[in-house]
């Protein structure tokens, strides 16, 4: 019976495997070669890397007023998974592969970077910005080490309830002004068949949400000590506050915690959705959902005592140049104009969020009212708890949080704070070590 | 090699007198032939050494040091002695023991009574297909069905309030033990194709004539499958369950997926516990170490079992 298919010389298994060895050698060698992501970019451009790929537009809007201004654009990439972006840029930013500009986050995750000397001082981009009145000079702190400022607000959202219009209009529940009144509507809103607060956290970072509000709303001086070792985690307003969350959740005022924050426009459409305490960078997504200003509205949570100065959570990202990025002037030089209020104008129309610029407002009614009442009202701003302290501490407290969260009675309160403290008393003696 | 390579029945391989072979094989030259076949392990050697022997090397070296990606310092052991310590270390460990008991009793066995249940019955193809379908699906999509099944006001609390079966709705994810139970189920759910199909691939190397042969002696049911089936699948039992240990020590993606390892730290695994120290804390001395210990005890569980059962039968 003839050969069904004719041909060639047939190919031994030798030259099969000689083939494939010399093609895995050359894509070895060809993945060892530098990207074009980590040369210099093109003339007139500097390279900027973060962890958000949505943001690509809004980098655009801003680059069309930057090069107006000074002559060069961003151009940005990304990496969506934070824990593989963190680690790139710890790698990639003591080497020539890196971006001229990177995403960070502000507060201790700054310092820990900035004291390697990596990167850039922009001290004086600071003063520059500030004589102009672009940036309120509380913020320099959290982007300081040791005096010195390592990066730039890339953006400034706060912490604040949103909720929902409707609800509040069918049960006839105004906006409260004390911590009192916040818990009557928790409680008009339960009445009503609705889970009066979303909130999302027993195995993500959202946890430290309704900790770091209530300490700021108990106690904003020992929030502030708390957070950089200058008082305990089993003081009495930590207690207070664990009482506090604890209480709320006896008397059903939140939902499981084990729901997520895009459960929200669903729950909107159905009519159950009644408040979440959450970053105002969520409006923006919430605005992508379909929802408008009709919908949700925002409210700052008030002082629990009338006789306590009110206090705002502050998030914020920070944009650093690199030590050896390969435009680093022009690196400097978009830093030093990102503040601008056109900048910020075009940026803040891109996120729909509050801008580092007071001047800068996003188009949304939505964030507009909230920076006006914080603009008019003056309250002190205090940084994230993610942010506030060493990571290391910051995660394991995270995660008791969302511990508690699960089985959040009095005498989990008291041992999660125990926890912490513990927690804090080995992480501080690191850090202060390191 | 070991773990997906059967062992060759002995009828397979060529006798060394065989005059067919004889006349294929080149002349015997003194001094080449160990030269050639090092030529011919070259390739192989210098791969697993370059990507398994020296990045182990470096972790092991690693390890020793306070690693925070810009520093290093010399710490000795210091990283051993406080993974030892700490309590969630304990936890990891025991909940990674739970997973290799887990996935031992759930897919594996119920792998083997699927295989031979379903073997010669006139439908069993449809319900092996059943079994076998979530095999097709990747970890990470069966990771994010099972979240939508598993919390609260999910659908398997739905399906039980349907039933009016209330008393059993439970935060099948947050509460320990139940949670790491949970992810066993959800594994168990993906990967028991997997084992149907090996043992089916057991199965049909059994010569028909020895279970014929059991059959004339008055072997069924259960007796036949004892003494007959189950022991001729021998070989390809001790891949399976090799498979099976290994896998679940290093058990990572669904509970990642599904917990993240909480609450706190409550469903971690040993890999979990790797990752939190390498890539959320930066603290690569310490990963390093908890990717020794995993090391350590996946190469002693496997080389322990595989020495036992691959060990020649005593004449």
């Amino acid at each position: 019976m003839p050969h069904p298919i004719p041909g060639g010389p047939a190919m031994t298994r030798r030259t099969a495997l000689a083939l494939g060895g010399v093609g895995l050698l050359t894509a070895t060698l060809a993945a060892c070669a530098r990207g074009t992501d980590t040369r210099p970019s093109a003339p007139g451009t500097v390279t900027l890397n973060s962890d958000n790929p949505t943001w690509g537009p809004g980098y655009d809007a801003a680059s069309a007023v930057l090069e107006a201004r000074i002559g060069y654009r961003i151009t940005s990439r990304s990496i969506a998974s934070v824990a593989n972006y963190n680690q790139i840029i710890r790698m990639t930013a003591q080497t020539n592969s890196t971006t001229d500009l990177i995403k960070w986050t502000n507060g201790y995750r700054l310092q820990d970077i900035a004291r390697a000397d990596i990167l850039t001082d922009l001290n004086e981009v600071w003063d520059d910005a500030i004589g102009r009145g672009w940036v309120d000079p509380a913020q320099r702190e959290s982007f300081s080490y040791e005096g010195k400022a390592y990066g730039v607000p890339l953006y400034k959202s706060y912490y604040a309830v949103f909720y929902s219009k409707r609800a509040f209009a069918e049960n006839g529940i105004e906006v409260p002004t004390t911590f009192d009144g916040l818990m009557g509507v928790a409680q008009t809103l339960k009445d009503a068949g609705i889970t009066p607060f979303l909130a999302p956290g027993a195995t993500t970072w959202e946890s430290e949400i309704w900790f770091m509000q209530l300490l700021a709303s108990i106690d904003p001086d020992y929030y502030a000590a708390v957070t950089t070792d200058k008082a305990s985690y089993v003081d009495d307003p930590a207690r207070e506050a664990m009482d506090v969350w604890s209480g709320m959740y006896a008397d059903g005022f939140f939902s499981a915690p084990d729901v997520t924050s895009n459960d929200l426009p669903g729950l909107v459409s159905e009519g159950r959705f009644g408040m979440m305490l959450y970053g105002t960078w969520f409006a923006n997504t919430l605005l992508a959902a379909g929802l408008t200003d009709d919908d949700i509205g925002f409210f700052r949570v008030p002082p629990r005592a009338s006789s306590t100065a009110p206090a705002v959570l502050v998030e914020s990202g920070s944009l650093s140049v690199p030590v050896k990025a390969h435009r680093r002037g022009a690196a400097v030089d978009v830093a030093r104009n990102w503040l601008a209020t056109d900048v910020q104008e075009a940026w803040v129309g891109f996120l729909g969020d509050t801008s580092p610029n007071p001047a800068a407002l996003p188009k949304s009614d939505l964030v507009k009212d909230l920076a006006a009442d914080i603009a008019a009202s003056k309250p002190t701003e205090l940084i994230r708890y993610w942010e506030a302290s060493p990571t290391p501490l910051v995660e394991g407290n995270v995660q008791d949080l969302g511990s508690f969260m699960v089985t959040p009675t009095k005498a989990h309160g008291e041992s999660t704070l125990r926890s912490m403290e513990a927690r804090a008393r080995t992480e501080w003696k690191i850090w202060d070590a390191a | 090699m070991t773990l997906t390579q059967p062992p060759v029945p002995q009828e397979a391989v060529a006798p060394a007198d065989d005059p067919t072979r004889a006349s294929v094989v080149a002349p015997h030259r003194p001094g080449r032939a160990p030269l050639a076949g090092a030529a011919f392990l070259a390739p192989a050697v210098a791969l697993v050494v370059l990507l398994l022997v020296v990045p182990f090397a470096f972790t092991i070296y690693r390890s020793f040091f306070d690693d925070n990606g810009f520093t290093r310092s010399w710490v000795g052991l210091d990283n051993y002695t406080a993974m030892f310590t700490d309590p969630a270390f304990g936890q990891s460990v025991l909940n990674t023991f739970f997973w290799v008991v887990g996935t031992l009793v759930l897919p594996v066995g119920l792998g083997l009574a699927i295989a031979v249940g379903t073997w010669k019955l006139k439908l069993g193809a449809l319900a092996r297909f059943a079994v076998i379908l979530p095999y097709a699906i990747s970890g990470s999509a069966t990771a994010v069905v099972w979240t939508f099944m598993l919390s609260t006001d999910g659908g398997l609390d739905t399906l039980l309030r349907l039933l009016g079966l209330d008393p059993l709705i439970s935060q099948w994810l947050l509460q320990w033990p139940l949670n790491t139970v949970m992810m066993i189920v959800a594994t168990t759910w993906q990967a028991t194709g997997a084992c149907v199909i090996l043992f089916l691939v057991g199965l049909q190397s059994i010569p028909p004539s020895t279970l014929e042969a059991a059959q004339l002696d008055g072997a069924s049911g259960w007796r036949l499958f004892w003494a007959v089936t189950f022991p001729q699948l021998r070989p390809m039992t001790i891949v399976v369950v090799g498979i099976s240990i290994v896998g679940s020590l290093k058990v990572f993606d669904q509970v990642l997926l599904l917990t993240n390892g909480g609450p706190g730290t409550a469903s971690e695994t040993l890999a979990l516990t790797m990752y939190r120290e390498t890539f959320t804390l930066s603290r690569y001395g310490s990963g390093a170490a908890v990717a020794v210990f995993l090391t350590v005890v996946v190469v002693a569980a496997s080389y322990a079992y595989l020495r036992r059962q691959l060990r020649p039968a005593q004449s």
